[in-house]
């Protein structure tokens, strides 16, 4: 019985697609160790792997090789980015495979496609819940609530998804003044005008998104020598890319320090046993989104598999949409549910801030989740 | 509805940044206005020759280990020094054994046979060092690290109530890119080889007929142009992460550095790079950071259009 990934496991993405194929080997080792699926006679899982590269069309052709060769295919996860998840579900869809994934696009679910399913809040979601969960937690860290933000933002279609609700009134219904709102371009040749206005018009906290790191390190270079880095003036980013052991390498510990990331999902308080384990076994410092989101798409899966005692794609799907735990697969996602809507749409998600604390990114909250406090300067 | 603070301290702090960006800027466009104005080669190559700067410095200091061997500031001054000779000499070889075959050593060809030659080799040598940069180094980001790219000497004019911040990296790399164009200028203006250069620019054939080397003077112009593009890169690198294509995000300002100083003038190129660092930053004064790269080629076209020959070019003589 096979599960499939696809991921780009080579070209630009290759790394994201490496850390997601690392979270299904693990995830199908212990399924395997622990006895299989119990409802289909003890059946091992194998892991099929395919190559999403880092195009629609090479993730539509690597969904096409799949399906054509789908013997034993009985459900899949895939494919990181969301363009690349919207080319392959056009596929699977048609080929009634059920499939997860962790990509946050709204229109992956909104195509009234039956055989998908998103574990984590969708981007819309994302950008609506994230800031009334920033503030909570800010008001949680220093008794105060923060009124004032600044906006630097890429001009790209992800940043300008997410920022725009919230400039067009978001903030303002959360009581929160924008002082300062900024675009740029990438590349980013210098961020010393936007960094300026920072210290001008003070704001209580900075939201920063940057698709790009260059850029991201630049912004953060240019805080620090402004006297507002390390956490001085709070600065909220969004994609875990920027809690990556890559950008620790890139940027260094001093300059992340205290920088809140947005994350659909990250390592928590549910795993904090198996956690050290899953660590040591996946070769990588520490485990992020794309791993831990990963290794519980495999086990929401076999939950799928155990309750629905079929692996015809129809009943899996159906057993896939039914799910309502608490518990068991539940535990690699955050938010206290794991259920979906009729369009396959995550019910119960909830949206995880990280922070950078002594060189290593931590869940803060939601606070039943989280692993450390978070930190928030007092005045 | 953005905001943008006005006031004194947000225009000298623009004028200050854009006068250290504009420097660095000004050492890549002189660099690339050598090797046109000199070879008259249009020379697509000239971002990944400042790649291969900016990795030149990463093995130095972290391949090698001398930024813990030595501190970050030693280590960079050592790659910035190292890359010009080392540079100079890949770029030397480089054109005996490649332009220096297409180029004006082939009196055989015409001048439209040789710029489309040279066009297409420098494209392919582009294209291969990049694409051999993303084999060797892997496409992931990286840079330096050094502490000077967040720290900055602070002018302190009132008590604390106008500051302008100087970043540090960026005043090392301005420091190092005027030691570099004045080194060129006295090599070119107070040196045999100089003059010998400047009479290969000026008129090749005349300065064959007076006994100069004028394929020699293409190769030395061609390895100084690489050199100096190597130490630009290294210097920038201590401030900015690269990656292997990260050549594209200069070599446009390289070129309208060069056309605005004026196409053929080698130090109208390093005001041509001031420049467009100053209108980069003095533009974020009045419109939106969106809007700061294009501000740079509207006044990139209005010169044009005023002075087509750029800051600093001669509009007849070449005619």
């Amino acid at each position: 019985m096979k599960i499939a990934l696809i991921a780009p496991v080579s070209g630009p993405m290759a790394r994201q697609g490496d850390l997601m194929r690392k979270g299904a080997e693990l995830a199908i080792e212990d399924i395997n160790a622990a006895g299989g699926i119990k409802a289909l006679g003890g059946a091992k899982l194998l892991l099929m792997v395919e190559d999403a590269g880092d195009k629609v069309e090479t993730a539509k052709n690597a969904a096409q090789r799949l399906v054509a060769n789908r013997a034993g295919v009985v459900a899949g996860t895939g494919a990181w980015s969301s363009s690349l998840t919207l080319a392959v579900t056009e596929v699977t869809e048609r080929a009634e495979l059920p499939w997860l994934t962790l990509s946050y696009a709204d229109q992956i679910t909104s195509r009234g496609f039956k055989y998908v399913v998103q574990t984590v809040p969708v981007a819309s979601q994302l950008a609506l819940s994230s800031m009334p969960t920033v503030l909570d937690m800010a008001q949680a860290a220093s008794g105060k609530r923060p009124t004032k933000v600044a906006i630097i933002s890429d001009s790209t279609a992800a940043s300008q998804a997410f920022v725009t609700p919230l400039r067009d009134g978001g903030f303002q219904k959360l009581g929160v003044t924008v002082v300062s709102d900024d675009v740029f371009t990438p590349p980013l040749t210098d961020a010393t005008a936007m960094i300026q206005k920072l210290r001008a018009t003070r704001p209580d906290f900075l939201l920063f998104y940057s698709t790009s790191f260059p850029d991201a390190k630049l912004v953060l270079n240019k805080m620090n020598e402004f006297g507002l880095g390390k956490g001085k003036l709070p600065a909220v980013t969004v994609g875990v890319q920027l809690a990556s052991p890559e950008i620790l390498k890139a940027v260094g510990p001093e300059l992340l320090e205290g920088l809140v990331v947005v994350a659909p999902n990250w390592p928590s308080k549910a795993q904090e046993a198996a956690l050290p384990g899953l660590t040591r076994r996946s070769g990588e410092p520490w485990l992020g989104q794309d791993t831990i989101s990963t290794y519980g798409d495999v086990w929401l899966i076999k939950d799928a598999l155990e309750r629905a005692g079929s692996t015809d794609g129809a009943k899996l799907m159906a057993a896939l949409r039914a799910t309502n735990r608490s518990d068991g697969p539940a535990d690699y996602y955050l938010g206290d549910r794991l259920a979906f809507d009729h369009n396959g749409r995550r019910v119960g998600g909830a949206v995880g801030l990280v922070q950078w604390q002594a060189g290593l990114p931590y869940l803060i909250w939601p606070k039943e989740d989280a692993v450390r406090t978070p930190l928030w300067p007092k005045s | 509805m953005p905001f943008y603070p006005s006031g004194l301290e947000a225009f000298f702090q623009a004028v200050a940044t854009g006068l250290l960006v504009g420097a660095t800027y000004g050492l890549m466009c002189v660099a690339l206005g050598l090797i046109f104005g000199i070879m008259r080669l249009i020379n697509f190559a000239q971002g990944d020759f400042l790649m291969l700067g900016m990795y030149f410095a990463l093995a130095i200091m972290s391949g090698l280990g001398l930024a813990s061997l030595l501190g970050s500031l030693p280590a960079l001054v050592l790659a910035a020094v190292a890359a010009v000779p080392i540079f100079f000499a890949v770029g030397w070889l480089m054109h005996r054994l490649l332009l220096g075959r297409i180029g004006r050593d082939r009196p055989d060809m015409t001048e439209g046979e040789m710029h489309q030659t040279q066009l297409i080799m420098t494209l392919g040598i582009s294209l291969v060092l990049s694409n051999g940069g993303l084999m060797a180094f892997g496409s992931t980001p990286v840079s330096l690290n050094t502490p000077m790219a967040s720290q900055a000497l602070v002018l302190d004019a009132f008590g604390g109530d106008m500051m302008v911040f100087l970043n540090e990296a960026r005043i090392l790399a301005a420091v190092a890119a005027l030691a570099a164009c004045g080194g060129l200028y006295a090599l070119l203006h107070r040196t045999d080889l100089g003059k010998k250069l400047r009479a290969a620019a000026d008129n090749p054939l005349a300065a064959i007929y007076m006994g100069v080397d004028v394929a020699r003077c293409h190769r030395v112009t061609f390895g100084l142009g690489f050199g100096l593009t190597a130490l630009a890169g290294a210097m920038v690198a201590s401030y900015y992460p690269f990656q292997p294509y990260v050549g594209l995000d200069f070599v446009i300002v390289m070129y309208a550095g060069v056309v605005l100083g004026g196409l053929g003038s080698i130090m109208g190129s390093f005001w041509g790079g001031l420049v467009i660092g100053l209108v980069q930053q003095l533009s974020t004064l009045v419109l939106p950071m969106q809007l700061q790269s294009t501000t740079v080629f509207v006044v990139f076209l209005l010169i044009l259009l005023i002075r087509p020959q750029g800051l600093f070019g001669r509009s007849v003589e070449r005619a």
